[in-house]
């Protein structure tokens, strides 16, 4: 029951906060500079009133701003986000086409980041100060650091373009055609198709790109874990654990790494919040059509109903990602579980 | 916990071995598996397959014809749909397409255009009249961004099934190029009609048809859409009811790639067999790499210096000395090589490559000396200080921030302080552009469709010259030319009155060209008859696979 009214208070929060964000986002639309028919119409076009004003009218730009915000609410609250002003296609349906994509690649990196991340961290704490940590802590300074499209064309052109280990962008070779979507999800789509080597190709691509953007966060998932496994490590449990003859894997294992990967749980929500928000660098090098690719076409043509639509996407994003990680730190940390 | 983690570690390396080996293995895979799936085809890019894979720097907005305006739809639409004229050779004068033979009244008012009589659509459907004016009116009507090119055309007739009769609100040397343009491209009515289009007057708040056309092809050209997924690819595959002779290409596979180090690496490691947004540092990556053709052409995108002639804008760039001193000191060969291999500069306003073009300008037109003279005889023996304003736009691939800087080093030559003021073009630069309320500027101009007319628009009084408050008033000798090279639709005679607009603007007027930007294609040699196209970026019917 407990539980339950948990969830529904935090459905309720979702909702306000989403018609907050919209609120916000629409306001600062409206408040920088940026002319959508200015940005879509061409020169010529913008000539002649006539255009202008068809096309003004299309779009429900000829509304005073506040008919437009009335209007963008009632249609929010029936979850139509709009037609998008750059290709007229309805914006959920738009965030729907590239969403899964970016979907696809963030899981794939933070569980790439997540596994490393923690792996280092451990080793890097467990083999404190030695030659291993230095290179260890040398990994994540590099991963935290490394501009993340100049690694990605490095990356592309070693493996993909020099040594051919690795295929090239795009999320399947041309040889395959897109699976028949049920979750837009290449590999996943392609096993429900029944075509297990279209599922290898598109996991095959997703890797280099997945490598790329899961550098950064684990190089922070590293840090986090060596830090806190340190700081847990020196505590007064620890130690009578140790009294007790407990073996060293054991006691990090089952006594120390619990308690010191709970900080760590924010930053891998973080990371996949970050992720999911797009990555517009990696994703046009890897010509990956993603949320990233698609907000900054919007933001370039001045699309205000996808811009608003991407940032109400980012803000459910942290909301539901936040909420998870809530409930994993109670399955993690039985205090929590307790209060 | 031990053997969770312990499992964590398999399964991570199980992962990176899968990867590793289905990469390795990639050819192998798919081609057993392009045997085993329907829909998997042969792998393209590889000698003998007649598949052939493009890629573009960015996707489209639309492929309705009837909205096309950007760089890249025309590509598809050229393939997929035929208009009644098409451009054959990149250089060269319309020919008829659909047309099969046309005639103007005496009075340049009326083209009649009689029809080929054996042409049908993909539908089966045959093409005639009515398919025509629909079209055109449609796109008319639509109030598109591509409206615009009806402008002229007050009206059509279809006296029968095979014959078009366009009346015009004015004699227009440029109808033809008008009627090559893929907005005007031919669609089949019935099927368009079908899916919500309408040719009425209120197409523009009626038409629903831009969703389906969107997604498929309803047209009479060699190929049909079978596929869009937009920001990624479109998939062309050969008409089979295709009323022409067709190339032995049976597939085109369009994707979005849109950095040019990704487009060099693919065409190199022959995942794609056209790239078409190369730089030239990709270009001379590519190199002396054998199966590799470069092209380096010049487009008809051309970059310009706008001088405001009203003084309360240009202040001392509106005064016509200070204009030829600024024309004379800018070093042209620098544009060149900031635009990169194939970059020409026109001699005055008609680009290299348009019918009645004057060629290039004169390598050692550029003298410092004289202009610091001619800016000393204007009343300006010091030089002054002027803003620059830069909006964040590029032409073709190049910033128009890196060709304001060349000019603020040129001009700093003859005591002209540039400052640049950069400015977005959504937000502020355009309106005031289109307001002619900016002093001094360096803009660019890709032409709307493919013919020396659209450059008479930089004539005083017409768009872009009163975008530099250039009006009748100050050079009606020059005005007059507009009307009288509108007329000339004999092409002996539209060429004489070219050649005379570009002699009259040679050194006169607020607008200086510096730079046609090129085209930077790479492609596989098992391709033959990949050039670059103005029209429509890249002709793919007429490209054909090296037997």
């Amino acid at each position: 029951m407990e539980q339950l009214k948990f969830i529904g208070k935090r459905l309720v929060y979702l909702v306000i906060m989403l018609l907050g964000v919209a609120t916000l986002v629409f306001i600062l639309t409206k408040m920088i500079p940026g002319d959508p028919t200015v940005a879509n119409l061409s020169q010529r076009a913008l000539s002649d009133p006539e255009i202008v004003a068809a096309y003004r009218a299309r779009y429900g730009l000829d509304k005073p701003y506040i008919v437009q915000y009335f209007l963008y609410i009632r249609n929010l609250l029936q979850l139509d986000l709009g037609t998008s002003i750059r290709t007229n296609n309805p914006v959920l349906q738009e965030l729907m086409r590239c969403y899964p994509a970016t979907i696809e690649l963030a899981l794939f990196a933070i569980i790439i980041a997540a596994l490393l991340g923690i792996l280092f961290g451990v080793i890097s704490a467990i083999r404190r100060n030695s030659i291993l940590d230095q290179i260890v802590r040398a990994i994540s300074v590099t991963g935290v650091s490394i501009p993340s499209f100049w690694f990605a064309l490095l990356m592309l052109y070693f493996f993909y373009y020099k040594l051919h280990i690795f295929p090239g962008p795009g999320r399947l070779s041309n040889s395959f055609s897109a699976p028949a979507t049920v979750t837009g999800m290449y590999v996943i789509d392609s096993l429900l198709e029944g075509n297990p080597a279209k599922a290898l190709d598109a996991l095959s691509h997703l890797f280099l790109p997945a490598l790329v953007l899961a550098m950064f966060t684990m190089g922070l998932i590293t840090r986090t874990t060596r830090s806190n496994l340190l700081d847990v490590m020196s505590t007064d449990y620890i130690r009578t654990a140790k009294a007790k003859g407990l073996g060293r894997a054991k006691l990090i294992l089952r006594h120390a790494l619990g308690n010191a990967l709970i900080p760590v749980l924010t930053v891998i929500g973080l990371g996949l919040g970050n992720l999911l928000g797009g990555m517009v660098l990696v994703e046009t090098i890897f010509n990956w059509p993603g949320v990233g690719q698609f907000a900054y076409e919007s933001v370039m043509s001045a699309d205000y109903p996808s811009i608003i639509g991407v940032a109400l996407l980012i803000a459910l994003n942290y909301m539901v990602i936040n909420t998870i990680v809530d409930i994993l730190y109670g399955l993690i940390d039985p205090r929590v579980r307790c209060k | 916990m031990k053997k969770k983690l312990l499992a964590a570690v398999l399964c991570l390396a199980m992962a990176l071995t899968t990867v590793a080996c289905g990469s390795s293995n990639t050819t192998d895979s798919t081609e057993s598996s392009a045997d085993q799936t329907t829909g998997d085809t042969a792998s393209s890019g590889e000698s003998g397959s007649n598949t052939v894979v493009v890629a573009m720097g960015s996707g489209f907005s639309t492929l309705d014809p009837g909205y096309v305006y950007e760089k890249y739809p025309p590509l598809v639409i050229n393939a997929c749909y035929e208009n009644l004229f098409k451009f054959y050779t990149n250089d060269g004068a319309p020919e008829p397409c659909l047309a099969d033979t046309y005639e103007f009244s005496e009075d340049g008012l009326t083209l009649t255009v009689n029809l080929k009589q054996d042409v049908t659509f993909a539908s089966g459907n045959p093409m005639t009249s009515a398919d025509v004016a629909f079209s055109i009116n449609r796109c008319k009507n639509l109030q598109g961004n591509p409206s615009f090119i009806c402008d002229t055309i007050e009206s059509i007739e279809t006296p029968d099934d095979y014959t078009v009769v366009f009346h015009l609100t004015q004699q227009d040397s440029a109808i033809l190029s008008k009627l090559t343009y893929s907005s005007l491209a031919v669609l089949d009515s019935e099927v368009v009609k079908a899916n919500g289009g309408t040719d009425a007057e209120d197409a523009s708040t009626t038409d629903t048809a831009q969703d389906y056309l969107n997604t498929t092809s309803a047209g009479s050209g060699m190929y049909v859409m079978t596929s869009y997924i937009p920001d990624q690819e479109v998939v062309l595959e050969k008409n089979p009811n295709y009323w022409g002779e067709a190339t032995n290409v049976d597939k085109y596979i369009l994707q979005i790639q849109p950095d040019s180090n990704t487009q060099m690496m693919t065409l190199s490691t022959g995942d794609i067999d056209i790239a078409m947004n190369m730089t030239d540092d990709t270009m001379a990556e590519l190199e002396g790499q054998e199966n590799v053709a470069l092209i380096n052409a010049p487009t008809k995108t051309v970059g310009f210096v706008m001088m405001n002639m009203n003084e309360e804008y240009g202040g001392p760039v509106s005064d016509p000395q200070v204009q030829l001193a600024i024309r004379k000191a800018l070093n042209y060969e620098n544009f060149k090589t900031i635009c990169g291999e194939g970059t020409t500069t026109p001699y005055s306003i008609i680009q290299v490559g348009f019918m009645g073009s004057k060629g290039e300008k004169a390598a050692d037109y550029t003298n410092v000396e004289e202009a610091k003279q001619i800016l000393a005889d204007a009343g300006y023996p010091d030089g002054f200080d002027i803003d620059m304003t830069v909006t964040d736009l590029d032409m073709e691939g190049v910033p128009l921030t890196d060709l304001a800087q060349l000019i603020k080093s040129d001009l700093a030559q003859i005591g002209i302080n540039v400052n640049i003021v950069s400015e977005p073009w959504a937000a502020g630069y355009g309106d005031a552009y289109r307001d002619g309320t900016l002093g001094f500027t360096v803009m660019y101009w890709a032409t709307d469709y493919n013919d020396p007319n659209v450059q008479l628009e930089f004539l005083p009084g017409k768009t872009v010259g009163l975008r530099a408050g250039w009006t009748e008033e100050m050079d009606p000798e020059l005005s007059a030319l507009y009307d009288e090279a509108m007329a000339a639709t004999d092409n002996d005679a539209r060429i004489a009155v070219l050649e005379q607009i570009q002699d009259d603007t040679y050194e006169n007027g607020p607008f200086i060209m510096v730079a046609q930007a090129p085209a930077h294609i790479a492609y596989n040699t098992r391709l033959e008859g990949v050039t670059n196209s103005d029209p429509y970026s890249l002709d793919l019917t007429l490209i054909n696979i090296v037997e």
